[in-house]
């Protein structure tokens, strides 16, 4: 049997039979080359109580060449594009080791969630929120939980995890004041939140970013 | 996601504190690049253009440049060469320096006087050092006047190392195909394989140009150094320095970083830790173009010997700035 093949084949067996990690990786089709793995969200991060998906893909070469992961559920996380899931870990890059597996690599991923890096990050927007204002940023990340990972609060929040009813202004870690202010100057609701995102419209940096070039670039938009 | 078009935000992200940084040329001597000669190239005449700075430009550069450059130019002839060449007379590699740094051609003379009289290239992909390494050593197994003892020795101290992996951390469902892999080659020194036949030196050439086999010994090399140097914390701490920054790193990030992943070349403190665990004898020759050898080229030798089996040849390795290749007596691969 080929060497990738058997490699993989004893590390999915491995992860079934372990039962205390609370890893799990299952088959997506019939290739062992193409998983997905999944973690539950660590204890005392915003991400508690989440279940995340990972879209696993093993490469040629493996296991010389690193595993290729991204997040299928969406995650409010420094090293993580809170569009496509794409991370930044060096494991996954010049630091991979042959010696590291599917499970210690998802278990990297699952420690990654409790101590992000924002000075190099994946996702810049989430990146300066996080270094504005933790307290915000932790409060936007529960709620990204709660609507995408099916975290706790999920249940009283009823409708509003279907598209559409969710609540932007909480999605985006903004704060509803400073969005109603700008939208009452006649702009989309929609691209308020966007602009206010972008500018890292929060905390302290409020008194930073003067009225007029949140105009201005709401007039760029 | 799009990145943001402007920064409005106090706090600059991708800053970091500041720290002293030391040169390269500040550290000890622990196989840095040098200056004062046109850097190894792997090129043939016909693409010597590639280089195009002349060699009065090469002296000004720092230690770091020149490095940098070799490095660039090292990945650049990647895909041509195979991971282990044939033996080939040191005159080929003469003839790359000719037309640059006299203070090479003068050790390369040197080292053709005092009988060295071939070079294996290894490619130069960052694995160069335990590529080379590993090469030579089952060869040197190959080679050994009693070649059962040779074998036996070796097998009982890789056997023995499985134990110091998995001390180290390391899962063994993940370290095993590498260690069988690296320890059949060495039973068919003297074990015939499914067709019969003993391993050859063209053979163990051909195997190491398998990107498998060949990645799989490199792989465990690598681990072994990494368990050596977490057994033994007091003995390497002082010495782990990132090549990058020159600061020093914690153990396990020196590990991580720059032992255990494929592509990160071994300074000293690698070369020292793998001989020790893998008991053997390892001597560098360092053609390094230093104007103190310059009167009549001779080059250093470093020997890192400890081996317990007498009759072994030690291994001899060729280190050129940011590079590793195997030095040998003879010109020619053998006949068989």
């Amino acid at each position: 049997m080929d060497a990738r093949l058997r490699r993989v084949n004893k590390e999915i067996a491995d992860c079934k039979n372990d039962k205390q990690s609370n890893i799990s990786i299952e088959l997506v089709d019939s290739s062992p080359f193409h998983l997905i793995g999944a973690f539950d969200g660590p204890e005392g991060t915003p991400y508690e109580g989440g279940h995340f998906q990972v879209d696993i893909s093993i490469p040629d070469s493996y296991p010389f060449q690193p595993v290729k992961m991204k997040f299928i559920t969406k995650v409010y996380h420094p090293n993580i594009s809170s569009a496509s899931g794409a991370i930044c870990l060096d494991i996954l890059k010049d630091a991979w080791s042959p010696v590291l597996t599917l499970k210690s690599t998802l278990i990297s991923l699952q420690s990654l969630l409790c101590s992000p890096e924002p000075r190099d990050p994946q996702d810049a927007e989430v990146a300066k929120h996080y270094m504005t204002s933790k307290s915000s940023f932790e409060e936007t990340a529960r709620y990204w939980t709660q609507i995408y990972a099916g975290g706790p609060g999920k249940e009283d929040m009823g409708k509003a995890c279907d598209e559409g009813l969710r609540d932007e202004v909480v999605m985006a870690g903004l704060d509803r004041a400073h969005v109603d202010q700008f939208e009452a100057l006649g702009f989309e609701r929609s691209k308020v939140i966007d602009v206010l995102r972008r500018m890292n419209y929060r905390g302290a940096n409020v008194a930073q970013i003067n009225d007029d070039r949140v105009v201005e670039e709401l007039l760029k938009s | 996601m799009p990145d943001t078009p402007e920064s409005y935000d106090v706090p600059p992200i991708s800053v970091s504190p500041e720290a002293p940084k030391l040169k390269i040329s500040d550290l000890p001597d622990v196989g840095e690049a040098d200056v004062n000669g046109r850097p190894p190239s792997y090129t043939t005449a016909e693409d010597a253009e590639l280089f195009s700075l002349p060699p009065s430009d090469l002296d000004s550069l720092t230690p770091l440049q020149t490095y940098e450059m070799n490095e660039n130019f090292l990945s650049e002839s990647v895909p041509d060469r195979p991971l282990i060449a044939p033996l080939a007379p040191m005159a080929t590699l003469r003839t790359e320096y000719e037309g640059g740094s006299q203070l090479f051609v003068k050790q390369i003379d040197w080292l053709t006087k005092y009988g060295y009289a071939g070079i294996r290239r290894t490619r130069g992909d960052g694995d160069c050092f335990y590529r080379s390494l590993a090469f030579a050593y089952i060869e040197s197994i190959l080679l050994a006047s009693d070649k059962a003892l040779a074998v036996t020795s070796a097998i009982s101290v890789l056997e023995s190392t499985q134990s110091l992996l998995e001390q180290a951390g390391f899962d063994r469902m993940a370290f095993e195909d590498f260690y069988d892999c690296f320890v059949n080659l060495i039973k068919r020194v003297i074990t015939p394989d499914n067709a019969g036949q003993l391993l050859s030196s063209s053979m163990l050439l051909e195997e190491f140009n398998m990107p498998e086999v060949s990645n799989s010994v490199v792989v465990y090399l690598r681990l072994l150094t990494s368990a050596h140097i977490r057994a033994d914390p007091d003995s390497y701490i002082p010495f782990l320095l990132d090549p990058d920054t020159g600061e020093l790193n914690d153990l396990q990030q020196f590990c991580i970083s720059q032992v255990e992943a494929m592509g990160k070349e071994a300074d000293h403190v690698q070369i020292i830790a793998l001989s020790r665990v893998l008991k053997v004898n390892i001597t560098v020759a360092y053609l390094d173009g230093r104007p103190h050898n310059s009167q009549e080229g001779k080059v250093d030798f470093l020997e890192f010997h400890n081996a317990d089996i007498p009759g072994m040849n030690p291994v001899i390795l060729l280190y050129r700035p940011g590079h590793y290749d195997i030095l040998d007596k003879r010109n020619e691969e053998p006949l068989e």
